[in-house]
């Protein structure tokens, strides 16, 4: 999966799932102090990330480092380069 | 104590989503029962049949996304209903957010609908597909939680759940909080959903009606009817506005309906079946309640919701407490149960009756039942403005519940 196809794939879930445009979906974009997200909405954008790419992430310590857009885009860019097998699209 | 009066009303029904076109239609003899091809209930046979609201993706996208991702159907419906009563109100954000107001809105058990989906995510996926918001959508308290949130209301927020009468129990304490001081305003009324989880826990009690005969959809519920068998289920939301008398009329607010009376008992014994001597004793308690006789009384909006005994008890105990003075109608034959929000969604088409001096009738009530007979059905409309009225609900587990209320000219 290459990294545009994660950026389209993430940006789906942001519009579809937090209803945002996708003319505000910038990587640089905070979570929490631009796109608006809080505490709950992070654990059903993990939700919509495991449906999506089909990896459990609930349990996983480095996606709750994210903090923008570009971070999570790396999350999966790295996950899916270290694990191939494991991410695909519409995961569930 | 103080008094109390309805200064709002908003309504979310199969029928309607405003009291006057809720009344509307219910005038025009509309039925909102339909087949339900869709619904799968594992062994039931025949037809189901039974009633939906259908919003409008407009006012459904008018709530803010984190005031509506908590809010699973019955919290919706309470939503715009409420969002409807304060606008009547005319109440300002200040006052509401003042910590005098309050919210009791009741329901059956919360989302049937988002319970249903939580156990199937639990069953078949797990935690990793369980969304934040599916707890606070499945809550028994989640219809009034997210009104308060939405109202950003600082005062009480009370949920009971008594099934069918949750919605007029909701009105009862709502008007005990103001009568006592407690609080200045509260929104109040029941919501419920219709879902097939619903359906076939009334299925499984051989409470629901059949077609059997051929009747279609909008004949099988016959309230007061000799060939009755049962109810459909329905879903919807009646919201009021509460408020201490003398600050409506400080205001100079339009009253709607000053509330007289309430009271609520219980058999004690009874689980599914309704009690004629309780249902006369919380009738009598209510009436004592509202310093009123029954002669005061010109309208009584029934429960009735078709089934064999349920019906019989009540006309019983209406026939002990009232003869045969004053008329008598249940609108389920064409709203089906609206069940925890039956209480409300009929005391605002009451609301209706009296502006437009229309006495609604018990649709498909051809032939009354020997056991339903000696009180006065209305069969068809009937020119009468009633001033004082009373709603009553029951409810599984022996639950009774009644409102008097006393409409201004």
């Amino acid at each position: 999966m290459t990294r545009d196809e994660i950026i389209t794939l993430v940006n789906n879930v942001f519009v579809e799932q937090f209803e945002l445009e996708p003319s505000e979906l910038l990587p640089e974009k905070h979570l929490f102090e631009d796109l608006g997200l809080d505490s709950l909405d992070i654990v059903d954008m993990l939700v919509e990330l495991h449906k999506t790419f089909g990896i459990a992430l609930r349990q996983n310590e480095e996606v709750r480092s994210v903090r923008t857009l570009n971070d999570i885009y790396d999350f999966l860019e790295r996950y899916a380069a270290e694990h191939p097998d494991q991410i695909r699209e519409s995961g569930l | 104590m103080k008094s109390v009066v309805i200064t709002g009303c908003g309504v979310v029904s199969p029928l309607g989503v405003t009291r006057q076109e809720l009344f509307q239609r219910l005038l025009a003899g509309e039925c909102a029962l339909k087949a339900m091809p869709d619904w799968k209930v594992n062994g039931s046979t025949g037809e189901i049949i039974a009633a939906q609201c259908l919003l409008q993706q407009d006012a459904i996208r008018s709530l803010d996304r984190k005031l509506r991702r908590s809010m699973a159907p019955v919290a919706l419906f309470a939503a715009l209903a409420a969002k409807d009563a304060v606008a009547e109100a005319g109440l300002s954000a200040e006052f509401l957010s003042s910590g005098d107001v309050g919210c009791a809105i009741g329901s059956t058990l919360g989302s049937p609908s988002a319970i249903a989906e939580s156990f199937r995510i639990f069953d078949s996926i797990g935690l990793d597909a369980l969304p934040a918001q599916q707890f606070f959508k499945s809550v028994s308290h989640t219809a009034a939680f997210n009104v308060t949130n939405l109202l950003a209301l600082k005062g009480e927020t009370l949920a009971p759940c008594s099934a069918c009468a949750s919605g007029l129990q909701a009105i009862g304490i709502a008007y005990d909080q103001i009568r006592l001081g407690r609080q200045t305003a509260m929104i109040a009324g029941g919501a419920d959903e219709a879902t097939p989880a619903v359906y076939a826990t009334f299925e499984q009690l051989f409470a629901l009606a059949h077609p059997a005969d051929g009747l279609a959809p909008k004949q099988i519920q016959r309230p007061f009817d000799k060939d009755r068998t049962g109810l459909a289920i329905s879903e919807g939301a009646g919201i009021f506005l509460l408020e201490e008398k003398e600050h409506a009329l400080n205001r100079g607010a339009n009253i709607l309906m000053e509330i007289r009376g309430f009271a609520t008992n219980s058999s004690g014994a009874q689980t599914s079946q309704s009690d004629a001597d309780a249902i006369s004793k919380c009738l009598s308690n209510a009436l004592s309640d509202a310093s009123l006789s029954a002669s005061d009384i010109d309208y009584i909006s029934a429960h009735a919701t078709g089934t064999r005994q349920g019906d019989a008890a009540e006309a019983e105990a209406i026939r002990r407490i009232f003869g045969a003075a004053v008329p008598i109608s249940s609108l389920k034959g064409q709203l089906g149960h609206t069940l925890g929000a039956s209480g409300p969604i009929e005391l605002a088409a009451t609301l209706e009756m009296a502006r437009t001096s229309t006495l609604l009738p018990t649709a498909n009530l051809l032939n009354v039942d020997e056991e339903c007979a000696a009180i006065d059905h209305l069969t068809a409309p009937r020119n009468r403005r009633p001033q004082n009225i009373v709603k009553d609900c029951f409810a599984f587990g022996g639950i009774n519940t009644v409102l008097v209320g006393e409409i201004p000219f």
